[in-house]
């Protein structure tokens, strides 16, 4: 007799999710990812609503990247306007989004992935003896939320990242203390590389049929912001067309959807999907340590996502330093233009920390007219499903507890934000 | 006191930044000898819901079947329920359209889809179960749990804050963006605590700590949106992203538009 062996709510996630195994005397009968959480409706509620308000509201999608959710909304809004912001007010964009990339990856490897390699349940029980880890991850997520404080004005939900540019900017002084601290903070980035560069990436869950989406970088540096989405199987297509080459479907049992590529492959987004694309425009300490470590940044298995986000704090700490660099070249800088709300319809599709975040909005006479948002995470789930199941079928003999530590760590090596993807996904 | 005291963190349906705002923040260490944590599925892996508490943390809204369940198992097991942010304490902006049908949101969103959880609209924890405390916010601040962990844990109440985000503003010595620029601002109805962040960068407030309790002059703010020519829709469409739910709203908003013409 075989009972299922569920895990009613992973711990160590954003988001409320379970996982559910069933097996047989031949082996895994299934495998289930359920999300639990309840919907919000978050395109249903903002129809018919003011741009302002609604901008106001797509934020609170997810808190791990709020900043995300804020901005790439922003440019679909600017798009859909006929907008285009300045140079400036779009590199101060990415300074912030970077704040976000920061925190969140710092977040994720310290507090949700480090606890399960060091043999805890939680990490602030590691702090006695993982004193320098610990630190490591209150400097790097400090850093990432003062650059959120100062550009936005906190680090969840903000406010003041709106239409034209921002309501108001850090000082000039602000911007040197940034710097200043990014600077202190990079060692850490470092130890951050080092550290998690020693940690298993199971071979259980290689998967050599794997295809990674990321955005093409707008500028040619490794980053954010892109007009193309490129795939690594060498396809590349612009973001208006995202409907025609990730389709969605809804399964029974999450409120979240599941996202094909070209209608019938699964594939994955995230920190290890950027690099897989986009490593050649990496450049400064990362790109030596992308060299020094290429092995480790596998394409075929999505525990490289760890270390990939990793490698990506000292790229977005060097970056981050670059951009006040170039900001205060060119100071004073003005906060913010005009925008005159036309109709139109725009789409944004940009890399927030877990993977490309999608917006589509049609604005008429000030208000939505239509919005359409896909999620990371939504994006991740059926390739995650598949890599929980390949975990669960080498394991599923071995003692409960162990099943259950390796599924949750291969769903926590998604970096996954359950309450993003429940959602709002349009037919 | 030797004992630790024992806390849970519970997240209903939210964005989880009320309880990444607790994660956050650097304090949290030095709590460590004080409080054991009994349930909080974001950071410990050895969470159980069934345990008892001595101050549980609430946040998100109830907008499942299983949720209902949830908050009143919460309740029964802990000394002391404190609604967390506004989704628990106000609905959330899942809410703002709370007066729509169900159903319709449903197909909008999931078309003819169905799934095995029973969802429904999303509702404040304070519909089903007793709250002692609440912390104001989408998300609170961080001096906002600080304040009420630090008084209930020296055996002591925190204070419920009723006035308005205007008078931290005043305080700041900010323009009035409601006067001075004509702009929306719901600063005038809307719980302090925030140190009037957004109106110090020139944003209006959105109202995201929710009306201030008992002391929320919708006619009066409502008649001033007026003059400035917005409309009944326009004027409760904004004040209700976080306030769907204020039984007052409605009424006296009606109020100035039936006196006025």
């Amino acid at each position: 007799m075989y009972i299922p062996i569920t895990i009613d709510h992973i711990a160590r996630v954003e988001g409320k999710g379970g996982i559910e195994i069933v097996t047989s005397d031949e082996g895994i009968k299934e495998v289930k990812l359920n999300i639990i959480e309840g919907p919000r409706f978050f395109e249903a509620i903002t129809l018919g609503k003011k741009l302002e308000e609604a901008l106001a509201v797509y934020p609170r999608i997810c808190s791990f990247c709020s900043a995300a959710h804020k901005l790439t909304a922003v440019e679909a809004a600017e798009k859909a306007v006929g907008f285009t912001p300045r140079l400036e007010i779009q590199d101060l964009r990415d300074l912030l989004y970077i704040g976000d990339m920061i925190e969140s990856h710092a977040l994720h490897l310290y507090l949700l992935v480090l606890p399960d390699y060091l043999g805890y349940s939680n990490p602030l029980a590691m702090v006695d003896k993982y004193r320098k880890e610990i630190e490591c991850a209150m400097a790097l997520k400090n850093i990432g939320s003062k650059i959120m404080d100062y550009l936005a004005s906190r680090a969840i939900h903000q406010e003041n990242a709106i239409l034209g540019g921002f309501g108001k900017l850090p000082t000039r002084g602000q911007f040197e203390e940034l710097k200043k601290e990014l600077k202190e903070t990079l060692p850490m980035a470092e130890y951050t590389v080092e550290l998690f560069s020693k940690f298993e990436q199971y071979e259980e869950v290689k998967d050599k049929e794997m295809i990674h989406m990321a955005v093409k970088p707008r500028n040619g540096v490794y980053g954010i912001f892109g007009d193309y989405i490129k795939v690594s199987d060498g396809f590349e297509f612009p973001v208006e067309d995202y409907k025609k080459h990730i389709v969605e479907k809804v399964v029974g049992h999450s409120f979240a959807k599941h996202s094909f590529y070209n209608n019938e492959k699964h594939f994955m987004v995230g920190a290890i999907s950027r690099i897989v694309n986009n490593a050649d425009l990496l450049y400064g300490k990362a790109k030596e340590l992308y060299n020094q470590y290429k092995d480790l940044l596998r394409y075929d298995n999505c525990f490289a996502n760890n270390f990939a986000q990793a490698l990506e704090l000292v790229y977005f700490v060097e970056r981050a330093i670059d951009i006040i660099d170039d900001t205060l070249a060119k100071w004073p800088i003005k906060e913010r233009d005009e925008v005159e709300i036309k109709d139109g319809f725009g789409v944004s599709i940009t890399e927030a920390p877990r993977g490309l975040v999608a917006y589509a909005l049609e604005v008429k006479d000030g208000k939505v007219n239509y919005a359409d948002i896909i999620t990371p995470t939504a994006m991740n789930l059926a390739i995650m499903e598949r890599h929980v199941r390949m975990m669960a079928e080498k394991h599923w003999q071995d003692d409960p507890e162990t099943l259950k530590l390796l599924t949750e760590m291969t769903v926590r090596a998604y970096d996954p934000c359950i309450s993003c993807s429940v959602h709002v996904i349009k037919l | 006191m030797s004992e630790k005291v024992r806390v849970g963190f519970y997240a209903l349906t939210s964005c989880y930044g009320c309880q990444l705002q607790m994660a956050m923040m650097d304090e949290i260490l030095h709590l460590l000898d004080k409080v054991g944590i009994e349930c909080w599925f974001m950071v410990e892996r050895n969470s159980e819901e069934d345990r008892e508490v001595d101050i549980a943390f609430i946040e998100g809204s109830v907008s499942t079947q299983e949720e209902i369940e949830l908050v009143k198992k919460i309740r029964e097991k802990a000394k002391i329920v404190i609604a967390v942010g506004s989704c628990a304490i106000h609905g959330g902006v899942q809410s703002w359209d709370k007066d729509k049908e169900f159903n319709e949101l449903w197909k909008t969103v999931y078309g003819d889809a169905h799934v095995k959880f029973e969802p429904k609209m999303a509702e404040p924890v304070e519909k089903y179960i007793k709250v002692d405390y609440k912390l104001y916010g989408c998300p609170p601040e961080k001096k906002d749990f600080l304040y009420a962990l630090g008084t209930l844990l020296i055996g002591s109440w925190p204070e419920d804050i009723d006035y308005p985000v205007c008078v931290e503003c005043r305080l700041r010595g900010n323009p009035c963006i409601l006067i001075e620029k004509g702009e929306p601002c719901l600063g005038p109805i809307t719980t302090a605590g925030c140190d009037a962040r957004c109106p110090s960068y020139g944003i209006p407030c959105i109202g995201c700590r929710g009306a201030v309790k008992d002391v929320a002059w919708f006619d009066s703010l409502a008649l001033e949106f007026k003059r400035k020519g917005l409309t009944k829709e326009e004027i409760l469409e904004r004040v209700k992203i976080f306030n769907a739910y204020n039984p007052k709203l409605e009424e006296m908003v009606n109020k100035i538009f039936k006196e006025g013409e």
